[in-house]
């Protein structure tokens, strides 16, 4: 269904192991919407490839009002 | 599930996912679900614990999520986020930490109960960059190209019009633009008594 609607790079990347029932699982979709290749692997080299980050935000982002 | 319903069906099921969500509203995110929820799910799913542990325990005890929509690749600094279906707004106030007071999160839900608990800890926290409004995933009140992100959590299986909500989530990001799900899917054939049945969108 993401890519019948134009999402580019989609997918049902894992399951998160959250059950709601024994018929239902939690589950993590990515998709992106696609610009020229150019842009897009701009885009995905600043991602670091769509890992997790590995650098923690720093507690001054998280800071009442804004830092 | 049947794909196509009646007009008092969908009056059935929309009821039906407002009353449990205000319930949890009202009670809190540990009555209604049979995953863990609050800061032990938020630890189950790998959430950044230092971004964690800056927020209050009892907005932290709102996560009622299936997953952790972070997990699939960075928020940055600056960037404008969507969080469909944002309940209490606790993945919105993630979202509001990595893009910083420089970036802007909204988070829309149907539910007003929700929403009115979201803006509360928006006012106790303080934090301009964030906003809660009342909308629905298949009507999105927003511009074409609005959004660099957006993220949502346990919220299209409840959506009774798939595609559509996500032509819209298609619609308002701006080319390159990531969609980060976090949902609940059918892993095995529900038994023939529990098919069709209404009630399986909302218990």
């Amino acid at each position: 269904m993401l890519l019948q609607v134009g999402f580019h790079r989609a997918a049902l990347r894992r399951y998160t192991g959250f059950k709601s029932s024994p018929y239902t699982e939690g589950a993590l979709f990515y998709g992106e919407k696609a610009v020229n290749t150019q842009i897009r692997d701009a885009i995905v080299a600043q991602a670091g490839s769509l890992t997790p980050p590995t650098e923690p935000q720093t507690e001054s982002f998280c800071e009442p009002g804004g830092a | 599930m049947k794909p196509e319903f009646t007009d008092a069906e969908l009056h059935q099921i929309r009821t039906g996912i407002q009353e449990k969500y205000a319930k949890v509203a009202a009670q809190g995110a540990g009555c209604c679900f049979k995953y863990p929820s609050g800061r032990e799910g938020m630890v189950q799913q790998g959430y950044a614990m230092d971004i964690v542990n800056d927020l209050p325990e009892d907005i932290l005890a709102d996560f009622c999520g299936v997953g952790n929509p972070f997990s699939l690749g960075p928020l940055f600094p600056g960037e404008v986020v969507l969080d469909i279906g944002c309940g209490a707004g606790v993945d919105s106030f993630i979202a509001a930490c990595m893009v910083g007071p420089s970036g802007r999160v909204v988070g829309i839900d149907v539910t007003p109960a929700m929403l009115q608990r979201a803006r509360a800890h928006q006012a106790r926290l303080g934090w301009s960059q964030v906003s809660f409004q009342e909308a629905e995933a298949e009507a999105l009140p927003f511009p074409s190209a609005e959004f660099d992100a957006i993220i949502s959590n346990g919220v299209f299986n409840l959506t009774i019009h798939k595609s559509k909500a996500l032509n819209e989530a298609h619609r308002v990001l701006k080319p390159g633009g990531r969609l980060m799900l976090a949902d609940m899917v059918l892993v095995a054939a529900l038994p023939p008594d529990r098919q069709d049945q209404i009630a399986n969108w909302y218990q």
